[in-house]
């Protein structure tokens, strides 16, 4: 304690003045979206910092213009659906590549790394042709489908599945378990926290993922909240108050997961550094 | 006892097959092969539903667009100025957390690491309502009399990019300063010990000790961003309005997107230009993976 006091120097407390200004900085988005959903439009526009007393009202607006219940369901059909096949799949891969070592796989694994470095722009392009050929267009399989592998998932799991100990898979066989019981039943439940961290990051990208549905979604029925929130800014008058409740409804589950488990949250986001 | 041994692993090898076998399947059909197909549209000129083989017209054509060179020079552009600026400022804010404000340590680190939750079009939308010309913050700058004209921070086109490098700047310094943090917490607090009985000053101390054995993070910093402001889309579509005022903020990826879907809906073009993302992809990822080898 003695030992905090004498560094609180008057250039510290400096330092410390500053460090609150950034904290207000990166806080007053998070605040001012609460507010500005109980306005209307035109203190939102003005940035009034007053509460209102019009959410009903916004609500009532942009509910009856916008399908505004389908948005948050059709992200969170999208996002968990996605979540679901891909760990799945990818923590098939990544056990496969890792535990069952060889050189024709590695090769295999090097291909799939090679295509990380290639902007999602240029796959997107051709995905579009390939997914309007499949009839899929306007569907939420077209979000799933091309988003349930993925390299840097397999990536990450790989990693964190080369701490768990071979020995015991050999024990497991040695007692008669089957090599999927040994994933299902041994790997699975002693990663829990690997994999939750994977299934956040893969949870997060869905849900924010912008440009594939972008292209992909025509109907207003069938469109996620990004895409939503985006065709309310682009209406010719732009109800700022309905569209305040959609960014909080796109931004507080994400917070909540993230207050709830920061430390997997952080760590899948950051990716395999330790 | 032998041909036993092959059988086993035999079996673990078809396990093992039968492992990523999903994984491939999704990766033959969603990756793969856009991606040979790809060789096929960049021959041809689409006109709505018809097309027509121009063989390497689109290459030549897309010499002459200039507003595709000048958008890439924006990713240029941004990176050269943003990524240093957010480095700098997560590193320096993790150090001062890390050696000094420990108390608040954990609060600020979870505030400051906050805008990452929020989703790119979201923060976009507030930016742009924030930053309109009678908005919150020309208000605000008003008002303390930094400024009697309003600032178009969106409708200039010089302000518009400093626009885009504050809101990169807001949302991702604190992900970045996560990093660091890990960074320094692996720094052996022994070095540190011994540099002050030697008498070395703290600031003396950040540059022979922390500078130095933080290289890797700010590498990785580096590496990470820039792939993420060459691919730059949410925000100069959303944020500046379709790469607006006057296509001041426009991008590679973002004038990609507008020839396939908005203005032409010409394939072919748009996949002519998007090798050029790649190539530039490529080279920037040899580069990073020869610096990052040469530091090991």
């Amino acid at each position: 304690m003695a030992i905090v006091r004498s560094k609180m120097t008057p250039g510290w407390f400096f330092l410390l003045v500053l460090f609150v200004i950034g904290a207000v900085l990166s806080l007053f988005p998070f605040i001012w979206m609460v507010i500005g959903m109980t306005q209307n439009p035109n203190d939102v526009v003005a940035g009034k910092l007053i509460p209102g007393h019009e959410f009903a009202l916004n609500w009532q607006k942009i509910s009856t213009t916008y399908e505004t219940v389908s948005f948050f369901i059709n992200s969170m059909k999208i996002a968990v659906i996605t979540v679901i096949l891909g760990i799945a799949v990818n923590s098939l891969a990544a056990f496969g590549f890792e535990k069952y070592p060889s050189k024709a796989r590695d090769r295999v694994f090097g291909v799939l790394l090679l295509t990380l470095i290639i902007p999602q722009m240029a796959i997107v392009i051709p995905l579009f042709k390939e997914i309007s050929f499949m009839k899929l267009l306007n569907t939420h399989a077209a979000i799933i489908l091309p988003s349930v592998m993925s390299v840097f998932i397999i990536f990450f799991l790989r990693q964190n599945f080369k701490m768990f100990p071979t020995e015991i898979m050999e024990a497991a066989r040695v007692d008669g378990a089957g090599e999927l019981s040994i994933f299902v039943f041994i790997v699975i439940p002693t990663m829990k926290a690997t994999f939750a961290s994977a299934s956040i990051y893969m949870f997060l990208t869905q849900w924010n993922s912008y440009l594939w549905p972008l292209m992909t979604i025509l109907t207003d029925k069938m469109k996620t909240l990004p895409i939503a929130m985006f065709s309310v800014m682009r209406a010719y008058t732009i109800e700022y108050g309905g569209l305040m409740i959609l960014v909080c409804i796109s931004t507080f589950p994400i917070l909540v997961l993230f207050l709830a488990m920061q430390k997997q949250f952080v760590q899948g986001l950051t990716g395999s550094v330790k | 006892m032998l041909q036993i041994h092959n059988r086993y692993h035999r079996y673990l090898n078809r396990t093992g097959w039968g492992f990523i076998a999903p994984a491939l399947a999704f990766y033959l059909v969603f990756m793969l092969y856009p991606i040979g197909s790809s060789l096929f549209l960049v021959t041809q000129k689409w006109r709505g539903m018809s097309r027509e083989f121009v063989g390497l017209g689109n290459f030549v054509r897309m010499a002459h667009d200039q507003v595709f060179w000048k958008a890439l020079g924006h990713n240029f552009l941004f990176m050269a100025i943003q990524i240093p600026l957010m480095v700098f400022l997560a590193m320096v804010i993790a150090v001062i957390l890390h050696q000094g404000i420990k108390r608040f340590r954990g609060i600020f680190r979870t505030i400051y690491f906050l805008p990452v939750v929020t989703s790119l079009v979201a923060y976009s939308i507030l930016f742009r309502i924030l930053l309109q010309s009678n908005g919150l913050l020309n208000n605000f700058l008003h008002s303390l009399k930094l400024i009697t004209e309003p600032i178009g921070w969106l409708n200039d086109p010089f302000w518009a990019k400093v626009t885009i490098i504050l809101a990169l700047t807001w949302r991702w310094t604190g992900y970045n300063m996560v990093f660091f943090l890990v960074g320094l917490q692996n720094i052996n607090k022994e070095i540190y010990e011994a540099a002050e009985v030697d008498g070395a000053s703290q600031i003396r101390q950040f540059f022979t000790i922390t500078l130095p054995l933080l290289t890797p993070v700010i590498l990785f910093s580096l590496v990470t961003s820039t792939s993420g402001t060459m691919q730059l889309f949410d925000e100069p579509n959303v944020l500046t309005w379709e790469g607006g005022p006057a296509n001041a903020t426009m991008t590679a990826a973002l004038y990609i997107y507008r020839q396939a879907f908005v203005l032409n809906s010409d394939f072919g073009y748009a996949s002519a230009l998007s090798y050029v993302m790649v190539i530039i992809a490529a080279v920037l990822a040899f580069i990073q993976i020869k610096v990052l080898k040469e530091r090991n």
